[in-house]
């Protein structure tokens, strides 16, 4: 039994001892994990610093190098030697003992002043004392102490200014005597002050703490930590280009107006900020992790969090183009979308449409509008052929027509009309906006339709109304009333409904046929279901979008009451943050990744796919659409941002500060109305970026100019168009540009006697002028003009303005042609575009020279007399 | 070495050590009855129990070893509760912190949890031994009672602590958990016959569990509470009362030969 025992407790102490072993190699493991495992920055920081070390050290040392090249050290052994030299002299018997007995005599001086002084803050502490006794007893004999008191002050401050006398004496004496060795050693500390400052920023390097570095946004209580291991990210030198030491890319945009102490990196970047164990953590690419680090062009969807208005936002050009889409496709139409309140209707107006198309056509175009354009932005709402001419019923009934078709095919045009309609065709420029069989549209923006098939599918009495006067079918069209003449019109609608024909086109119903009351009820029913009215306005539709009730917030803006609508499909305004167990994958569960961005690419690419019984219709997006439409998707969130951190939209600004928005009034209004011109230019705000802004065209351009411009339109600067604007744009380059010809002044506008060009001249000249623009050039009265203009054309070659601008046949096409700039510009506004060009077109490339006003002045002169003989 | 003796005499014949100890130790039965006499700690514990009482193939350990991962668990707990904040917009973060950044948080979050895995598997076990031995028959009726109830609390102990992550696992567990006390009958409001005591989702034993409709920030201080607080105090009590009840009730149950 006892041996027993025994072998049973070695056995027993055995695995005590494996036990014990373990635990306390699990315990040094837990402390090296603690130390270094989980804290992976400090390795990184550590070489950083070992990087920047090198950096620094290699600059001294080429430093140093330089220095001695340029016989820095020989000038300094020089001083070294000279400095001896005084230093000898200083150190000779005489001398040493001059400055002995001088130091001595110093001392005893500097001591007795140091006395004194004190006897003297003692006396007037006494003094003091007693004024205030003798104020609170007025008794005489605090009077007499006091007097006596001011004697002894007196006495000993006048001792104290001899013995100061006495001691700047020495002091200068003293200077004297070694000056010569003071002043050298102060040119030789300064030789050497480049050289260790240097040595310093090395050694400051390497003081450095190996740290955390953590970044806090306060008010919204949100961390990051990433700056821990990138390191270098906000460094002003690049120290390495590896990560995660570089410094951040386009730093100019993002980090000087994004301080990354302030904002931290996750505000943009997304990712797991607080995570410093591993890289995989902390950029958020791990499981569960709902929110993955966005690098690229996909950071841009972050913009959207806090700029309102990201038009022409340096920085932001992929997500500015993408946004574009929303336009495009109209997805406000359906979904709730912050910022999209006010966009009008994507599609035209359906009213009356029976009175404008061909029923086959309608029907052909409802089942699949890809198949019909391949650039048709209507999607396919996969209706079968039953479904989709029950839709063009109520339609049709609802113009209060039949199911009808006319055929041009076969008619014999008139072939002198046709000429002339052919003629006026290109000369009113209508392939800017509209294409024709792949040519033209340039002004991609107005999404203007193709109309290479339009002759199979409209009237000719609709095209010659619409043509006529485009508002009236449809208020608020992007179409402009050209002014021509009735007999024009008709020689263009027979150009058009006989040039552009479509060989497929087939007219069922030459012969009209009545609509069955069933159909048309299953067409509204249909109607209602996928929401058409959002998209075209429908008689008896109107009131089909519902206001809803609750005031919530989105995004950036806060939407009025007025502007909550109830949409058919989800609100978007938050679906870029939305949790991903509220995203119903569906059956596409296994098949697609599991997180939000794969989720929203592929409802953009099969949009009914994750289940049955949805609504939404096929876009065919091509596959960089849906990248692109996705990234803006992805940037609508409900982030929590700091209100010091939005940059409120201009409507947003106007708001909140009262002013309603900058309206057109008057005769002007009319005419933009007719002619549309904010669809290119921006005034005031209001418009597009296609065409230059004439917020100040008045105190720009002449009078005479804008008559024959507007009468004869054409391109200012051909060659900058057609490239990208350089700096950060990354857009593509813009085509040609011209503008169309409107035949302004041909008609009065309405209700007035005024022609369009008084009109517009008038706006000009009142509304679109700004006082920071002069009148006139200064006049200098020292100088004659003719030598002004000398001087200005010397400092015009000098400068070498004539390589981007060209007078007459010489010099580059950069910038805009100057042939004829003394016609064009008001002298005034060429004198304040010398001094800062920025001024008034922020992107523009003309460098600033900084010219003196004086040069400004010659300069201006000299671009006045460049003018162009017309008629 | 021979200074040895010396040492200890002056280490042990002082106030010090005397006012502590109380008397010397020898190794005789009486001495060693009367260390865990004087211990406040042991003498929970019976003073002596059979050999036979004590082999591992008989109690496994079982009970002891689960104490032993209550010890760990409060301890870590305590820690624990330093860097944590029970509201809705702190505790995950917290809880990521514990892993990202506080100095042997790791070690610190995962032996709290792994504990008390450890413990609800270990304290199943002890059960189950008690239950194959038949340790619950007379007269250790009243401690089986005892140990149904610490069973339960450990129980309870895992389930609010699941919430205080504060993550989708604990959110949803917590939803799902306090939704079954909805279906309590009289008690829940979607319980059978809850009518009668005019019972809704505002005043059901789902909305006491939860201090509200729904899991919020409500739940999750409750469930802090209850954690850290509440219901290891009603453990330990039941725990002493537990150990006393093995003494009192003829020490640990011994193999039947």
């Amino acid at each position: 039994m006892a041996n027993e025992n025994k072998n049973n407790s070695s056995y027993r102490v055995y695995i005590f001892v494996f036990f014990s072993l373990l635990l306390l190699a699990l315990s040094f493991w837990v402390i090296w994990d603690d130390e270094f495992g989980l804290r992976p920055w400090k390795k990184y920081q550590g070489e950083y610093k070992a990087l920047k070390h090198e950096q620094l050290d290699r600059e001294y040392r080429k430093a140093v190098v330089e220095f001695q090249r340029s016989g820095g050290h020989k000038r300094l052994a020089e001083l070294e030697a000279r400095l001896e030299k005084a230093e000898a002299f200083f150190q000779s018997k005489e001398n040493k003992e001059k400055f002995s007995q001088l130091t001595a005599e110093f001392d005893a001086v500097h001591q007795n002043v140091a006395r004194n002084q004190k006897e003297l803050q003692n006396a007037r502490g006494q003094f003091l004392e007693t004024e205030y006794y003798f104020t609170k007893t007025q008794k005489p004999e605090y009077k007499t102490k006091m007097d006596e008191l001011q004697r002894q002050i007196d006495a000993i401050s006048l001792r104290g200014s001899t013995l100061q006398k006495k001691e700047d004496a020495l002091k200068s004496s003293l200077s004297a005597l070694t000056a010569g060795t003071a002043g050298l050693r102060a040119e030789i500390a300064k030789m050497k002050s480049g050289l260790e400052e240097k040595l310093e920023k090395i050694a400051n390097n390497d003081k450095v703490p190996v740290e955390i570095k953590q970044v806090h946004i306060k008010d919204i209580d949100k961390a990051d930590r990433c700056q821990s291991c990138h390191i270098g990210i906000d460094g002003k030198r690049q120290v390495s280009r590896v990560q995660p030491f570089t410094r951040h890319p386009a730093s100019f945009v993002y980090i000087d107006h994004h301080d990354p102490s302030k904002f931290g990196c996750t505000f943009c970047h997304r990712g797991q900020g607080r995570a410093t164990t591993s890289v995989a953590k902390a950029h958020g690419k791990v499981k569960h992790f709902d929110e993955p680090m966005l690098d690229g062009d996909m950071t841009q969807t972050s913009c959207l969090n806090c700029h309102g208005d990201i038009k022409g936002l340096r920085g932001a050009e992929q997500i500015v183009n993408s946004t574009e889409l929303i336009k495009k496709y109209g997805c406000y139409s359906c979904h709730k979308i912050p910022g999209y309140e006010t966009v009008g209707d994507v599609g035209p107006v359906l009213t009356e449409v029976g009175t404008k198309v061909n029923y086959s056509w309608a029907v052909k175009w409802l089942l699949d509008p890809k198949k019909y354009f391949s650039t048709a932005r209507m999607p396919k709402f996969f209706f079968t052929q039953d479904q989709a001419e029950s839709i063009a019923d109520y339609l049709f009934s609802m113009s209060g027509t039949t199911r009808h078709d006319v055929d041009y095919s076969g008619a014999e045009p008139d072939a002198k009309l046709v000429e002339q309609g052919k003629a006026l065709w290109s000369q009113a420029r209508c392939n800017l906006c509209h294409t024709t069989g792949g040519r033209g549209g340039n002004h991609i923006k107005v999404y203007a339709p193709d109309l290479s098939k339009v002759g199979s599918k409209v009237n000719k009495e609709w095209l010659f109304r619409w043509i006529k006067d485009p508002n009236a079918y449809f208020p608020g069209t992007k179409m402009p009333r050209f002014r021509f003449t009735d007999a024009e019109i008709n020689s263009l609608v027979e150009y058009i409904t006989s040039e552009y024909l479509d060989d497929e086109a087939e007219a069922k119903y030459a012969q009209p046929v009545e609509i069955k009351a069933a159909s048309i009820t299953k067409g509204k029913d249909l109607i209602q279901k996928y929401g058409c009215y959002g998209c075209h306005k429908l008689q008896g539709m109107e009131e089909m979008v519902q206001i809803a009730p609750s005031l919530k917030r989105q995004g950036v803006s806060f939407l009025r009451k007025d502007e909550m609508r109830e949409k058919i499909g989800t609100e978007l305004s938050s679906i870029g943050s939305k949790p991903l167990e509220m995203l119903d994958f569906g059956k596409l569960k296994k098949s697609i990744p599991n997180d939000r961005l794969s989720y929203l690419k592929q409802k953009l690419r099969d949009p009914r796919g994750y289940r049955l019984g949805l609504r939404m219709p096929d876009f065919r997006l091509s596959e960089s659409e849906v990248n692109e439409l996705s990234a803006v998707l992805y940037g609508f969130t409900d982030a929590n941002v700091p209100v010091r951190f939005m940059v409120p939209s201009r409507q947003e600004l106007d708001r909140m500060a009262g002013v309603t928005g900058y309206k057109f009034t008057g005769d002007f209004a009319k005419v933009i109305a007719d002619v549309k011109c904010t669809n290119c230019h921006s005034i005031r705000g209001i418009g597009a970026d296609y065409a230059p802004d004439l917020s100040i065209a008045g105190s720009k351009l002449q009078e005479g100019w804008i008559r024959n411009f507007l009468a004869n339109p054409d391109v200012i600067r051909p060659l900058l168009q057609q490239m990208p604007k350089l700096g950060l744009s990354l857009g593509k380059p813009a085509a040609k540009i011209t503008m169309p010809k409107f035949n302004l002044g041909k008609q009065n506008v309405e209700d007035t006697n005024k022609s369009d060009v008084d009109v517009v001249i008038n706006f000009f000249q009142q509304e679109l002028v700004t006082s920071d623009i002069p009148k006139e050039i200064p006049v200098i009265t020292t100088m004659t003009l003719p030598d002004q203009i000398n001087r200005g054309k010397m400092l015009y070659d000098n400068k070498g303005c004539r390589s981007c601008h060209q007078i007459g046949m010489d010099g580059g096409a950069l910038g805009p042609n100057l042939s004829n700039v003394g016609n064009r510009l008001l002298p005034g506004y060429i004198f304040k575009h010398l001094e800062n060009a920025r001024k008034f077109k922020p992107d523009i490339v003309e460098p600033n020279y900084g010219f003196s006003e004086r040069e400004r002045i010659y300069l201006s002169n000299f671009l006045m007399t460049l003018k162009l003989n017309t008629k | 070495m021979k200074r040895l003796p010396e040492i200890t005499d002056k280490v042990k014949k002082n106030l010090i050590w005397k006012s502590i100890f109380r008397r010397d130790y020898r190794n005789t039965i009486r001495d060693r009855a009367q260390a865990v006499f004087g211990n406040v700690f042991l003498h929970l514990h019976p003073v002596q129990v059979r050999e036979s009482a004590v082999k591992l193939r008989f109690t496994w350990g079982m009970g002891g070893i689960t104490f032993f991962a209550f010890i760990i668990l409060v301890i870590t707990g305590v820690v624990l509760m330093f860097y944590y904040h029970p509201s809705v917009d702190q505790a995950y973060t917290d809880i990521k912190d514990l892993e990202f950044q506080v100095p042997y948080g790791v070690i610190l979050r995962n032996l709290h949890r792994w504990g008390a895995h450890f413990m609800v598997i270990v304290v199943m076990i002890h059960m189950f031994r008690v239950f194959m031995t038949g340790s619950y028959k007379a007269p250790r009726q009243f401690n089986w009672g005892i140990g149904v109830f610490l069973l339960v609390l450990t129980f309870l102990l895992s389930f609010t602590g699941y919430l205080t992550p504060w993550d989708q696992l604990g959110f949803w567990a917590i939803t799902v958990g306090t939704n079954m006390g909805a279906a309590t009958p009289f008690l829940g409001y979607q319980g059978p016959f809850s009518e009668f005591l005019h019972i809704t989702p505002y005043n059901d034993i789902r909305f006491a569990l939860l201090g509200g409709a729904q899991v919020g920030g409500n739940a999750l201080l409750r469930s802090y509470i209850w954690h850290c607080v509440a219901i290891p105090l009603v453990s330990i009590i039941l725990m002493f009362v537990h150990f006393w009840r093995v003494r009192k009730d003829g020490g640990i149950s011994k193999p039947q030969k």
